[in-house]
């Protein structure tokens, strides 16, 4: 158990930036989740928590205590890789083993932690095979044994479940999250699926190219995203992100006018698709767009159009809604469930939806 | 589908053909008795099989079944002497090649460090070099040096042929090992420790591949042998075969040390095809 800070961390390779700048305080049992596309910095943030990257500048804390220079074994940590690496040509039992090669544990005690651990995560009848022997999901229940056998203060996963496939995964999720709530242990898990992201962490960080984006609340990333790449990141069907103008009132693009105040000049609009009404084309104020697919999902389905300026725009309909290709169609927002972001990509908070 | 599997049988039948009649025909003419060998045409199987030439190639006499002796080869020293320094040439070169090159490779494979490219390119660089081109240097070097005629000399030149292409292999090899290094460092090995007990063990195919093959070049190495050993105490078997072509001929006994030459390798080869296929069928990356 420990509570984790990172102190204007950096990171780079050469000329290269990976990491810039990086503040993030993660606290004591949470599970933080490190999203972001890949090249964004949150696999080397990781790997500098685990100690396996040496920061370039800036330091990391474990309960407050500077471990930015002890080297992996020292700072106590567990990590489990994308993948679920694991060394191929040792049985499971000697893999887990070797997990404790550095504490001053009494034999019993080590046996009793393994058989422990092994219990938990239901991997008793196989121990004595070897990794290349099991399948993808009992590979990545040895993985998390090995890590929890050390009992860690800070679990460090690195897409542990990228490698599986659909169904597999939706059920180690939850096994996953279950796990951390009941060993109470500090986690942060990398991932680049958004989905894995909403639906495991206590709070997401989202990065994007060395720098964090936003942290907050799976709510709060998906339903205040403080930026143009987290809107537009979170979410599927994706939001939809419009440019245009603000002026007098209104947003203005093209044929759409949404009635928000704000500061004038060149914003993006974002609203989601469950957000917007399909209207005539000629309904006065609304987007007029052609349409190039609807897709099914089941409980709804989505309707895709292209706007006049190429753009896609997405909108939830009814489940039974039809439409032809190439018919036109107009879009409305809801100017209460509108954002807007400056040219920078970074939210204009002080909006006002006006009805219209 | 039909078609497509005799055009596959075909093609296999005639790669079998093209490795195995010349091992057939080595064969049949160690084993035809002297009558047989002076007939036209030869026969095309020998009517008994009798191990004569190999007495004689190794200096005994032999009394064939028919009544009439064969006299020992006058190259049975030279042969002799061949596979005995081959034997112990190959191994050491073995041995030194592996341990240069199994640190050398793991390092270029999974370690980042500067100039490693253009490094690399000059220890690969060898490879490309026919050996003909680093004969005529080495000969009036080792000449001054005293090595020519020595098995130390030809240890240390076919290291110069085995240690580039042994890297070359091992390098490929080790990169395709799955990043263990992450998962070692987690469970505090050390470097070395790691490559010790963790790394070597997993990538014992690789090596035995390695092994194989330098012992092979070594074994098989004939132009430097030929310029530098040949007629010496220090010669190795290919040149001591290559000495009777210059003499009366002799078929049944060349084709004799021809099969000798090739026993220790097909060996080699047999006991270690398991990691052979294994370093090529199995998936190192898990």
């Amino acid at each position: 158990m420990a509570k984790i800070d990172l102190v204007k961390l950096r990171k780079t390779f050469g000329a290269y930036v990976a990491v810039e700048g990086l503040d993030l305080k993660i606290n004591d049992g949470e599970f933080l989740i490190m999203l972001g596309p890949s090249g964004c910095g949150k696999t080397t943030t990781l790997n500098m928590i685990a100690g396996l990257e040496a920061a370039s500048a800036g330091d990391i804390l474990f309960d407050n205590v500077n471990v930015t220079d002890l080297p992996p074994h020292e700072r106590n940590v567990a990590m489990v890789f994308q993948s679920s690496l694991l060394y191929p040509h040792i049985s499971v039992r000697r893999n887990i083993e070797t997990s404790l090669r550095h504490t001053t544990i009494s034999d019993a005690d080590r046996k009793r932690r393994i058989a422990e651990a092994a219990k938990m995560l239901e991997i008793e009848p196989f121990m004595d095979k070897l990794p290349g022997q099991l399948s993808g999901g009992q590979r990545q229940r040895v993985a998390t044994a090995k890590a929890i056998v050390r009992e860690p203060s800070v679990f460090l996963l690195d897409e542990p479940l990228s490698a599986l496939d659909a169904a597999l995964r939706l059920s180690l999720r939850s096994e996953l999250v279950n796990l951390q709530k009941r060993l109470g242990t500090t986690t942060v898990f990398v991932t680049h699926d958004q989905v894995e992201a909403m639906t495991m962490g206590d709070r997401i960080a989202v990065m994007n190219s060395g720098r964090l984006e936003q942290i907050g609340t799976p709510d709060e990333i998906y339903n205040s995203p403080s930026t143009v790449f987290v809107a537009g990141f979170l979410g599927s069907p994706p939001m939809n992100l419009l440019e245009g103008d603000l002026a007098g009132g209104f947003f203005r693009r093209g044929g759409l006018a949404v009635p928000i105040q704000g500061p004038g000049g060149k914003v993006t609009l974002g609203v989601r698709p469950q957000d917007v009404t399909v209207t005539e084309a000629t309904a006065p104020g609304a987007l007029p767009v052609t349409v190039y697919a609807v897709e099914h999902l089941g409980r709804e389905s989505v309707l895709i159009a292209d706007d006049d300026r190429g753009n896609k725009v997405r909108a939830l309909v009814a489940p039974g809604w039809h439409a032809r290709v190439g018919e036109k169609l107009g879009i409305m927002p809801d100017p209460a469930r509108c954002l807007l972001f400056d040219t920078n990509g970074a939210r204009i908070y002080e909006t006002v939806a006006r009805a219209a | 589908m039909a078609k497509r599997s005799i055009f596959l049988y075909l093609a296999i039948a005639v790669a079998i053909v093209w490795s195995i009649f010349p091992i057939y025909w080595f064969c049949r003419m160690a084993f035809l008795t002297p009558n047989e060998i002076r007939l036209f045409p030869q026969p095309f199987m020998p009517q008994v099989f009798e191990f004569g030439t190999f007495y004689n190639i190794f200096g005994y006499d032999y009394e064939y079944a028919a009544g009439y002796v064969s006299g020992a080869s006058g190259q049975s020293n030279q042969i002799i002497r061949g596979v005995l320094n081959g034997l112990f040439i190959s191994s050491i070169v073995t041995v030194i090649t592996l341990l240069i090159v199994v640190p050398l490779a793991y390092v270029f494979a999974r370690m980042e460090f500067r100039h490693k490219q253009k490094l690399l390119f000059a220890v690969l660089l060898a490879v490309a070099l026919p050996p003909v081109s680093t004969l005529i240097p080495f000969y009036s070097m080792y000449v001054q040096l005293g090595l020519n005629g020595t098995r130390f000399g030809l240890i240390v030149v076919t290291l110069t042929i085995t240690v580039p292409f042994v890297a070359w292999m091992l390098i490929g090899y080790f990169r395709n090992l799955p990043p263990i290094e992450r998962l070692a460092r987690i469970d505090g090995y050390s470097r070395t420790s790691c490559l010790l007990t963790l790394i070597l063990p997993l990538a014992k195919s690789g090596i035995a591949v390695a092994a194989v093959i330098a012992f092979l070049f070594s074994w098989n190495e004939y132009t430097y042998a030929l310029v530098l050993v040949n007629g010496t105490s220090a010669n190795t078997l290919p040149t001591a075969i290559s000495g009777f072509l210059g003499q009366y001929p002799e078929p049944g006994n060349l084709a004799a040390s021809v099969i000798v030459t090739i026993i220790p390798p097909a060996l080699f080869a047999y006991f270690l095809q398991r990691h052979v296929t294994e370093m090529s069928l199995v998936d190192p990356v898990r």
